[in-house]
């Protein structure tokens, strides 16, 4: 039995503060486990977990996405970030070597490899944090605090969400990825057109997507069926924009749709084939289109974690003071638990992210304290409150200087 | 923006054009008709759209990819094919919306036709089936009746390949030889925000004590030494972040007993 001796490694943060509830914790284990690349085991409930190309979206999940679980994304309105989503999950896995299972309806499967974004292989350590936030070291500036220097550093408000050990990778979304590497990596793919000659009706397509992908399992040893001698390896499933009308359901062109059992049967296949091998799937959902809400809430259910997405191009959002540095919300839905009785949260629930070149934060939406006597306050229901609860540092925004 | 959508269309454009009750868009579908295109061939399969007196050259079964090339095959020296669908309505009362979709997904990427311009009835449909349609389109194009009489309103959003979303919204009107003229662009309607800037209020005025502060008082204040203030490079040198912050220096004196080997090593489970 192996002897599991704890250690507690104080972490090396770079000038960013930590959060009271991420832990630097690493448990050091002798052990006889398989490890197999890209995973670890999760420090709050022991399950096998791996990255989703993303590090902000793991945190905000509960460290990662657990081995035998299903990921729901709901689209923003033009499939532009859940795309990119996507593609981020699918670039880790090439990145630590699992291999891959595309399925689309829309874009044929090795169009998505191709468009995967490259990989930024010499920092695998943690980008600088926020720079904007952190001011310069000058201890004699005009904008230096005189008795409270010695918190000069820190950032006014702390909105970034990081933990403290690295597991994932970072991604330049200007440059593809390079072919080599691409053709390095197994990737099966499933191209609805392809598969049916005809127009197919539901739930046919659905079928033979999940006959094809047990086969896929079972032929490639997945679930255990292949003998000892191979290495395991995980295998990360890429399903893109299920119950679209592309897949021949007509889930989201009518209000009471046909066949409404056909994409929730689907998902309930689909997690029982993802339990029973080492697998992990990305499943995109056009929720703004479904118009049957109840039907929503069903396929949330039936996933594991579950996230929606909601941008704000193209709509009034976009010029709106508040959102102006970022792109869109993000709404944490739904996350499992998995072999415990809770499940770690970020505690704030007001997410928003922002994609930039080099990564896809996710950050707290917060207020900056309003110190004017009559500004009109932007009423928001719940956000306004929220927000102004949690997080506004020792500083202010703009150009008054609190010192104390 | 309006204009703009028929030029610069790379292969695989998908216009879709909008229109209720209340303005007909397809005024403007034939001023786009007659701008963009050279030739027009005209597949009637209004008539007789389930070929009941079996000699109609069209029906609305025959909307598929393979049987749509093969019609555009027999036309000669056809190339960049753009594809005009006057009125999907009628085709989506024939067939399941989900099929109509996936049948325009393989036009759009079949190859046969370079862009295909879509009008949709919108009262026609639920809301569920415009917005499926819509999801496919790279420009959608809606128009609705004009509010002061001056012509229509349109309001256009283009998604490019990149991803990029450009929108628009515009007056015009359509003019007797099909031609359309572009009265007013309405800037992108924001929420107007009220900038004003208001003399903010000194609190410090109009009080029964003095909270200000006469000159010789404020130099006093100013020339006072604060506890704890170090000197410039001594701030410096402590605003520095360390190699580790959270480093423990420990100095065990004589009573400590500070072994450094694990006392677990010799432990034979």
């Amino acid at each position: 039995p192996a002897t599991t001796a704890t250690e507690v490694s104080v972490g090396k943060s770079t000038g960013d503060r930590l959060s009271c509830n991420t832990t630097s914790f690493q448990k050091k284990s002798r052990s006889k486990l398989v490890s197999i690349p890209g995973t670890r085991p999760s420090v709050q409930n022991g399950q096998l977990i791996v990255s989703t190309g993303v590090t902000s979206l793991d945190y905000v999940i509960g460290g990662g996405l657990a081995v035998g679980t299903l990921l729901l994304i709901e689209e923003d309105r033009y499939d532009s970030y859940s795309r990119m989503l996507l593609k981020y999950f699918l670039a880790e896995g090439v990145v630590c070597g699992h291999e891959l299972y595309v399925a689309s309806a829309q874009d044929h499967p090795s169009d998505i490899i191709q468009e995967l974004p490259s990989p930024i292989l010499d920092d695998i350590a943690s980008p600088k944090p926020v720079e904007s936030q952190t001011k310069p070291c000058d201890p004699e500036g005009p904008d230096t605090m005189s008795i409270a220097w010695r918190y000069q550093n820190l950032p006014k408000v702390q909105t970034a969400l990081a933990s403290s050990s690295r597991f994932g990778h970072y991604y330049d979304v200007s440059k593809t990825m390079d072919p080599e590497i691409c053709q390095a990596a197994r990737c099966h793919g499933f191209y609805l057109p392809e598969h049916s000659a005809t127009v197919s009706p539901m739930p046919e397509a659905y079928v033979a997507l999940l006959k094809n992908l047990q086969e896929v399992i079972h032929r490639e040893g997945f679930d255990g069926s292949l003998p000892q001698t191979k290495s395991r390896n995980v295998l990360r499933i890429g399903l893109h924009s299920l119950g679209s009308a592309l897949w021949g359901d007509d889930l989201c062109c009518r209000d009471n749709p046909s066949h409404g059992h056909a994409l929730t049967t689907l998902l309930y296949g689909l997690r029982a084939l993802l339990r029973s091998s080492l697998s992990v799937a990305l499943v995109t959902v056009p929720s703004h289109l479904i118009q049957n809400k109840a039907l929503m809430g069903r396929i949330t259910r039936l996933c594991d974690t579950a996230v929606a997405l909601e941008s704000f191009r193209g709509s009034e959002r976009e010029t709106n003071p508040l959102y102006k540095d970022y792109h869109g919300l993000l709404n944490v839905c739904q996350v499992p638990h998995l072999n415990c009785l809770v499940c770690d949260l970020p505690d704030n629930k007001d997410l928003a992210f922002k994609l930039k070149r080099k990564q896809f934060t996710i950050e707290r939406l917060h207020l900056p304290p309003d110190l004017s006597e009559t500004v009109s306050r932007v009423s928001h229901g719940g956000l306004a409150g929220a927000a102004m609860l949690g997080s506004s540092g020792c500083g202010s925004a703009g150009n008054k200087h609190l010192d104390f | 923006m309006l204009l703009e959508v028929l030029q610069g269309t790379e292969a695989g454009g998908f216009i879709l054009l909008q229109d209720t009750v209340s303005y007909s868009g397809r005024h403007l579908l034939k001023s786009y008709i007659s701008t963009a295109l050279k030739r027009l061939h005209f597949h009637n399969a209004y008539s007789d759209p389930l070929g009941w007196t079996g000699n109609s050259a069209f029906t609305v079964h025959q909307f598929t990819l393979e049987d749509v090339s093969t019609l555009i095959k027999q036309t000669p020296q056809a190339k960049a094919v753009t594809l005009v669908i006057d009125s999907l309505s009628w085709i989506l009362r024939h067939h399941d919306p989900a099929a109509v979709c996936q049948r325009l997904q393989a036009l759009k990427k079949g190859g046969a036709v370079r862009t295909v311009i879509v009008l949709v009835h919108t009262d026609m449909h639920q809301r569920g089936t415009v917005g499926s349609i819509r999801h496919l389109a790279t420009s959608v194009v809606t128009v609705a009746p004009g509010t002061r009489g001056l012509g229509a309103v349109a309001k256009t959003t283009r998604r490019t390949k990149s991803g990029k979303l450009m929108q628009d919204e515009e007056t015009f009107s359509i003019n007797e030889d099909l031609s359309v003229t572009i009265h007013s662009k309405l800037s992108h309607p924001g929420h107007t925000h009220v900038n004003t800037d208001e003399t903010e209020v000194d609190p410090t005025a109009n009080l029964t004590f003095n909270l200000r502060l006469s000159d010789t008082e404020r130099q006093a204040k100013e020339k006072l030494a604060l506890p704890f203030v170090f000197s410039k490079e001594k701030k410096s040198a402590l605003l520095q972040p360390g190699p580790g912050s959270g480093r423990i220096l420990y100095e065990p004196d004589a009573n400590d007993d500070y072994d450094q080997e694990d006392p677990d090593d010799d432990l034979d489970i």
